[in-house]
C-alpha cells in the first residue's frame, strides 16, 4: 500500500506539474481526490490494514493530500498567470487611435476678454453695470460734456436713429446712468457693444468696449495710474512696461492715453506697433467736473477717474489675432480656437 | 497738423534730434502719428556734373552723357534736350526708387550703357509738370544727395491733434510747445512792412451787422500786385505741410495760416461792389457759389461776408467765386477776422464744407492774432507780388472776448494729481507756454491770465491738466485708491447670461457675434408676414449700406447667414449661438432691447471619427439642448406646443416653448425647406430661439436639494400600444398626474411603429423607476403600484399592453 501511495504521489505530482491548463488541472484534482479518484480507490484498502499500519498510512495519505494541494495551488497560480497574460495579449488595442470626442463649444474671444477683465476689476471692488445700445443723445454726448455743436463730436462718427437717439458710440453713457441713480462712492465696470460709422480693415462699425470708473473723495490721478497699471500687469503679465501720456476726452480732465510696451516685439519696434515699440491700449482721465454737474455730484467734494478700452483690440493683442474682421465673420474655424 | 523740423527751428532754437522731438511732443500731449524724412528715400539721387554731352550714336532723340559723380564718371543716356556739358544735374543712381515706385536700374539703351537717370522735377515728385531735366544751380558739391545739397532736406512731423488744441494748428503754436519743452524762448517772425501813404480807410469800409457771429473783422489793402507763381521755397514749404501751391497771393494767405494759425482771405477788390464789406447773416434760400464752383442754398443761420450788394464769402469757411483772386488781380482786400465757433461749425456741417479755415474757426481762432497776421501777410504779399501796402488797418471790433483770469491753488493740484508740485514750479510751467501768472497774499494761490490763443483753458481743472502734462505724467507717483468698497455680486441678468453661455458651450456650441444691423428685408426673406411685431424695425438714419440699414428684431437671419458662410468653407458640423439683444420699435418712438438667445444646429451628431456614428442631428438633439438649458436655469413646467410655430420653421417639426402661465418664451424646430432653399443651404438646420427676458423672470440658478434614499430602486418596463396621434407628452403627463409616492422617475425608453404594430398605432416603451425613502420595496408592492399606474393610463388613453 505504501508503495502504491508513493507511486500515486509521484504520478499525481508529475501530472500536476505538467498540466497545461486550468481545466486540465481541475480534472486532475477530481481524478486524484474525487469520489472515484485514485486516492479514494487506494484509501478503500485502508480498512484492511492493521491497527499499527493504519496511522502510518493515514499520515502518508495526509501528506500526499497536502503536497498535492500545495503543488496544485502553485500550478494553478502559474496557469492563471499564463492565462491572464494570454488574455491580455489577446485584448490588446491600438491606443494610438484617436479617442471618442464630443463637439467642443467655445465662447467668443470678446466674451473671454470681457470675463477676464471683469474678474480682475471685481477683485478691486468694481461692480458690473450695463446700459442700452440705442442711447439718448443726452447720455451719449450732452451729459459727457460733448455739446451738440462741439468739434469733439467729430471724434466719433455716429449712427443716428433720430435727432435724439443714437447707437451709443462708447460705453461712457453707463457712467452717467450709474451716477444719476447712485451716490458716491462708486466703482463700476461696464462692458458693452458700441457703434461707430466707420468700416475698413482696422475699423468695424460695431465693436465692444469696457468702461470703468471710480468716484470717491480724495481720488487722484496717481490712483488712476495705480489701478490701470495693476490691471495691465494682471492681464498682459507682470513687469509689462506702461506709460501714460496726455490726451483729450471731453469728459475727463486731465486726460491720458495709456500705452503698453508692444506685446509682439517687446518694445523693439515692429509692424504691429508701427515701429514705435508702444501700443495704445486705452484712454482714461480724471472725470471732468462738468460731468459731475450733469449727474448732480458735488464736484468740490468728490473726484474720480474713468477709463475705456476696445475689447477687440485687447483680444487681438492677447491672442495674436491679426484681422479685426474675424471677430464678426463667425467662421467656426476661428471660434473653435477659443474652446480651451 | 503737419509741421517740419526745420521750419520749427525758425521759431525756437532747440537742440534735439527729430526723434527726440517727436517723443517729447507725444509725451506732452501732441501725439506724433508719423515722422518722415523729406527726400530720405531719395538719398541715392545725387548732384552730378555733365562732363560731356554727345548725340546717341544710334538714336536721334537721345543724348549720351558722361556724368561726373565726384568719385567716378559714368555714362547715362538721356532723352531731354535742355542740358549741356558743364551743367549740374540730379542723377538717380541705379537702385534708386523714384516716386510712383519707379525703380532705376543699370541698363542698355540702344546699345549704350546707361548707369542711372537724369531726373526732371516731375520724376522726383517736385512738380506736376516739368519741361526738361533739372538743371541745378552752380556750386553744389558733386556726389551730395540732392535734397541735402539743395537745402530741402527736412523732417515732416505729423501730429494727431486733439480738438481742444486749436493753438497748435500752426507752426508757431507747436513751436511754443517746443520752446516750453526745451526751455528756450519763442521767436515770432518779424514782418518787414512798408506802407504807402494812402490809407485803406480811404478806399474801403467794413460794417459788422452780426457782432455775435463776428466779434472782430479787420482788413488791409495791397495794390499793384502781380499774381504769379510762388517762389520755390514757398512752394516746398506748403507742400511739406500738405498744401498745394495756387499762386503767390493765395499761397501767402495759406502760408500765414500755417505759420500763425489764423485763417485769412484775399478778395479781388475790384469785384467788391460799393468798395465795402458787410458781415451779416444770409437771406433765406439765397444762392451762393463758393470758389470751388459749388452752389449752395443759404439759410438765415449762415454768416456771410457781403460787399455792398451781395455775399462774397461764406464767413470763415470759403470765399466766393465772384470775388476770388485771378491772374489779373491787382488790388487785394485782405481779411482777418474772428468768427463764432458754433456759427462756423453749423454752416460747415450744413453745407458739407470742411476747410482748413473752418477747421480752425470752429475750434477757436486767436482773436488777438488778427493785426499781426494781417501785417505778416501784407508784407509777404508785397514782397512776393511786388505790390504796395496801404497804410493802416480797418479794424472793426464790436465785441471784446472776455479776458480770462483763473485762480489756481497749489493744493488743488496736489489733491487732483496726487503729487505735490511747488507753486513756483507751477508758475514756471504755465509761464513757459505763454500764460501770465501772479501771486497774491497767499503764495499757494496763483492768478493765471490766459492768452487768447488758448480758448480751451477756462477752469482751474484745465490749468491743472496743463501743469500735469508739462510736469510729466510719468513723474506722478503710482498709488492705489483708498475708501469704502461696495462690491456686489453680478446682477441676476449677468448671472443668467453667464449660465446660458456656459450651458451652451458644454453642449458643444460656439458663440457667434453678428452685427446688430441687418438689411430691411431680412425678415420677409425668412417669411415673417405683415402684422408681426418684428417688422417694427428701428431704421438707422445714416446707415453704411443697405445691408446694415435696420436694427435687428430677430437673430435668425444673421445666424442663417453665418451658417451659409461656414458651409461655403466646408464646415458642415455647426453648433452656433448668439446671445444678444434685439431691438423692437415701440409705438411711442422709443425702442425696446430684449436679450435673445438663438442657436443653430446642423451636421453630424458627433464629430467624425473611426468609432463614431455618422448620424446627422435631428429635432430631438436640439430639443435636448433646450431641455438642458431650462434645467440648468432651474426652470420646470416647460411645455412644447406643436400647434404653434414660426413661418421659418418646418410646420411638422417645430413647436413653441411655453413656460409658467402659458407664456411663450421661444420656438424650436427644423428650418423650413423653403427658407433653406432661399439661403441655398442643402442640409437640414435646426434652430431654437428663446426670449431671455422671460427666462430671467423664472430662472432660479440656485440648485434645490432633494433628500436621497439609501434603499435600492426597482424598475418596471411596459410596452403600450396606442394611437399614433397621441403625443408622448400626454402619456408622461398622465403618468405624472397619477404618480404614486414611490415613483422616482418615468422614462420613455422606446418608440416603435412597423411590423407587428397595426397601422395608425405606435408602441411606446415606458420605464418606471420605484424607490422608497424609508425601506426596501418588495416585488409585490412594486407590481401592484406599477399595474395600477399602467392600467389607469390604458383606460384614459385607450391603450393596450403589448
Amino acid at each position: 500500500m505504501k508503495e502504491r501511495l508513493q507511486q500515486l504521489q509521484n504520478d499525481a505530482l508529475t501530472a500536476l506539474r505538467s498540466s497545461s491548463s486550468l481545466k486540465e488541472l481541475q480534472a486532475l484534482r477530481v481524478q486524484v481526490l474525487g469520489k472515484k479518484g485514485s486516492l479514494t480507490e487506494v484509501m478503500k484498502g485502508m480498512r484492511d490494514l492493521s491497527a499499527e499500519d493504519r496511522p502510518v498510512i493515514g499520515q502518508l495519505v495526509n501528506q500526499l493530500k497536502d503536497q498535492f494541494e500545495e503543488v496544485f495551488k502553485l500550478r494553478q497560480q502559474q496557469l492563471e498567470e499564463v492565462e491572464i497574460a494570454a488574455r491580455l495579449e489577446r485584448e490588446k488595442i491600438d491606443v494610438t487611435l484617436p479617442g471618442r470626442t464630443a463637439f467642443a463649444g467655445s465662447l467668443h474671444p470678446v466674451t473671454l476678454v470681457t470675463d477676464e477683465i471683469v474678474e480682475i476689476f471685481s477683485r478691486l471692488g468694481f461692480s458690473v453695470e450695463e446700459g442700452p445700445e440705442i442711447e439718448k443723445d443726452f447720455y451719449n454726448f450732452e451729459a459727457l460734456n460733448i455739446p451738440r455743436d462741439h468739434p469733439a463730436r467729430d471724434m466719433q462718427d455716429t449712427f443716428y436713429i433720430n435727432d435724439d437717439l443714437v447707437l451709443r458710440t462708447h460705453t461712457s453713457p453707463v457712467q452717467i446712468r450709474t451716477m444719476v441713480k447712485q451716490p458716491p462712492p462708486v466703482r463700476v465696470i461696464a462692458p458693452g457693444t458700441v457703434y461707430r460709422r466707420d468700416s475698413d480693415l482696422t475699423h468695424s462699425p460695431m465693436f465692444h468696449q469696457i468702461e470703468g470708473f471710480l468716484v470717491d473723495d480724495k481720488v487722484t490721478f496717481g490712483d488712476l495710474k495705480g489701478v490701470l497699471t495693476h490691471f495691465l500687469n494682471e492681464f498682459f503679465g507682470e513687469g509689462l512696461k506702461v506709460r501714460f501720456r496726455p490726451s483729450f476726452f471731453p469728459f475727463t480732465e486731465p486726460s491720458a492715453e495709456v500705452d503698453i510696451a508692444c506685446v509682439i516685439c517687446g518694445g523693439k519696434g515692429c509692424r504691429v506697433c508701427g515701429g514705435s515699440g508702444w501700443l495704445e491700449i486705452l484712454g482714461c482721465g480724471m472725470i471732468d467736473p462738468a460731468v459731475f454737474v450733469a449727474v448732480e455730484y458735488d464736484a468740490e467734494k468728490y473726484s474720480g477717474f474713468a477709463f475705456g478700452m476696445g475689447l477687440e483690440r485687447i483680444a487681438m493683442l492677447k491672442y495674436g489675432v491679426n484681422d479685426l474682421r474675424l471677430f464678426f465673420e463667425n467662421d467656426i474655424r476661428f471660434l473653435k480656437q477659443f474652446s480651451n | 497738423m503737419i509741421v517740419t523740423y526745420n521750419w520749427l527751428k525758425e521759431f525756437v532754437d532747440f537742440d534735439a534730434t527729430p526723434q527726440d522731438l517727436c517723443h517729447r511732443l507725444t509725451m506732452a500731449g501732441l501725439e506724433v502719428d508719423a515722422l518722415k524724412e523729406i527726400g530720405g528715400d531719395l538719398d541715392t539721387v545725387i548732384v552730378a556734373r555733365l562732363d560731356e554731352v554727345v548725340p546717341h550714336p544710334d538714336a536721334d532723340r537721345l543724348t549720351l552723357c558722361q556724368v561726373n559723380t565726384g568719385s567716378e564718371v559714368v555714362s547715362v543716356v538721356c532723352g531731354a534736350t535742355n542740358h549741356n556739358a558743364g551743367d549740374l544735374v540730379a542723377l538717380a543712381q541705379p537702385g534708386s526708387v523714384l516716386p510712383g515706385d519707379f525703380k532705376i536700374k543699370k541698363s542698355k539703351i540702344r546699345g549704350q550703357v546707361s548707369c542711372g537717370m537724369l531726373c526732371s522735377e516731375k520724376e522726383l515728385g517736385l512738380a506736376e509738370e516739368s519741361p526738361g531735366i533739372m538743371i541745378l544751380p552752380d556750386g553744389l558739391p558733386l556726389g551730395e544727395p540732392l535734397f541735402k545739397a539743395m537745402g530741402w532736406h527736412d523732417y515732416q512731423i505729423e501730429i494727431g491733434l486733439t480738438p481742444n488744441r486749436p493753438d497748435c494748428l500752426s507752426l508757431v503754436g507747436v513751436a511754443r510747445e517746443v520752446a516750453a519743452l526745451y526751455g528756450q524762448p519763442l521767436k515770432l517772425p518779424q514782418p518787414d512792412l512798408k506802407e504807402v501813404s494812402d490809407t485803406v480807410a480811404s478806399q474801403a469800409a467794413v460794417t459788422i451787422e452780426d457782432a455775435e457771429g463776428c466779434p472782430r473783422y479787420a482788413a488791409r489793402m495791397i495794390r499793384k500786385v502781380k499774381v504769379g507763381p510762388s517762389p520755390d521755397w514757398m512752394v516746398r514749404r506748403l507742400e511739406a505741410v500738405g498744401m498745394r501751391s495756387i499762386n503767390n497771393i493765395v499761397d501767402v494767405t495759406n502760408y500765414v495760416m500755417m505759420e500763425l494759425g489764423h485763417p485769412l482771405h484775399a478778395f479781388d477788390f475790384r469785384y467788391l461792389e460799393d468798395q465795402r464789406i458787410v458781415v451779416k447773416t444770409a437771406r433765406d434760400q439765397e444762392n451762393f457759389t463758393t470758389l470751388d464752383n459749388q452752389q449752395h442754398r443759404m439759410s438765415p443761420e449762415d454768416l456771410m461776408i457781403c460787399d455792398g450788394q451781395r455775399p462774397v464769402a461764406l464767413a470763415g469757411i470759403m470765399g466766393g467765386l465772384n470775388s476770388e483772386v485771378q491772374d489779373d488781380t491787382e488790388t487785394i482786400l485782405l481779411e482777418a477776422a474772428y468768427f463764432n465757433p458754433t456759427t462756423v461749425r453749423r454752416s460747415s456741417k450744413r453745407h458739407g464744407l470742411h476747410t482748413e479755415s473752418s477747421h480752425r474757426f470752429e475750434r477757436g481762432a486767436d482773436i488777438d492774432m488778427i493785426p499781426f497776421a494781417l501785417n505778416r501777410a501784407a508784407a509777404l504779399m508785397a514782397a512776393l507780388g511786388g505790390g504796395e501796402v496801404l497804410s493802416g488797418t480797418i479794424d472793426v471790433y464790436p465785441r471784446q472776448l472776455p479776458q480770462r483770469t483763473i485762480s489756481l491753488h497749489a493744493d488743488r493740484v496736489h489733491q487732483l494729481l496726487g503729487v505735490r508740485v511747488e507753486a513756483t514750479t507751477i508758475s514756471g510751467l504755465l509761464q513757459a507756454i505763454g500764460l501770465e501768472v501772479q501771486t497774491g497774499a497767499d503764495a499757494l494761490c496763483l492768478q493765471v491770465s490766459v492768452p487768447s490763443f488758448r480758448p480751451d483753458l477756462e477752469r482751474e481743472v484745465d490749468l491743472i491738466e496743463e501743469v500735469a502734462r508739462l510736469y510729466g505724467y510719468d513723474r506722478i507717483p503710482v498709488t492705489m485708491p483708498v475708501g469704502v468698497v461696495d462690491a456686489r455680486l453680478p446682477a441676476p441678468r449677468q448671472r443668467l447670461q453667464k449660465k446660458l453661455r456656459q450651458l451652451l458651450v458644454t453642449s458643444g456650441f460656439s458663440e457667434a457675434i453678428n452685427y446688430s444691423f441687418i438689411a430691411a428685408d431680412s425678415l420677409s426673406r425668412i417669411g415673417v408676414a405683415e402684422g408681426d411685431e418684428r417688422l417694427a424695425q428701428v431704421p438707422i438714419l445714416n446707415p453704411l449700406s443697405e445691408e446694415q440699414a435696420v436694427m435687428r428684431t430677430s437673430l435668425v437671419p444673421s445666424l442663417l447667414e453665418t451658417v451659409v458662410r461656414n458651409l461655403s468653407y466646408r464646415s458642415d458640423d455647426l453648433r452656433l449661438f448668439e446671445l444678444r439683444p434685439v431691438f423692437l420699435a415701440q409705438p411711442d418712438g422709443s425702442c425696446q432691447e430684449r436679450l435673445t438667445l438663438t442657436a443653430v444646429l446642423s451636421g453630424r451628431r458627433e464629430p467624425e471619427g473611426w468609432a463614431q456614428a455618422a448620424a446627422a442631428v435631428d429635432f430631438y438633439d436640439l430639443k435636448g439642448v433646450l431641455e438642458s438649458l431650462l434645467a440648468g436655469c432651474g426652470i420646470a413646467d416647460s411645455q412644447f406646443d406643436g400647434s404653434r410655430s414660426q413661418p421659418y420653421l418646418h410646420p411638422g417639426k417645430s413647436c413653441a416653448l411655453s413656460l409658467k402661465d402659458g407664456q411663450v418664451a421661444g420656438y424650436l424646430g427644423e428650418v423650413h425647406p423653403r427658407v433653406l432653399a432661399t439661403y441655398d443651404i442643402d442640409q437640414p438646420v435646426y434652430l431654437l430661439e428663446v426670449d431671455v427676458e422671460i427666462l430671467l423672470t423664472l430662472a432660479d440658478v440656485t440648485p434645490a436639494f432633494v433628500p436621497l434614499s439609501r434603499f435600492p430602486h426597482v424598475s418596471r418596463d411596459s410596452a403600450l400600444l396606442l394611437d399614433e396621434g397621441i403625443p408622448a407628452s400626454e402619456v408622461l403627463e398622465r403618468l405624472n398626474r397619477n404618480r404614486a409616492k414611490i415613483v422616482e422617475d418615468v422614462t420613455l425608453f422606446d418608440l416603435y411603429t412597423g411590423t407587428g404594430v397595426a397601422a395608425g398605432k405606435k408602441s411606446l416603451g415606458v420605464r418606471i423607476c420605484y424607490r422608497d425613502m424609508n425601506k426596501t420595496l418588495t416585488e409585490d408592492e412594486v407590481a401592484r403600484v406599477h399595474d395600477r399606474m399602467i392600467q389607469s393610463l390604458c383606460k384614459e388613453l385607450a391603450a393596450e399592453i403589448r
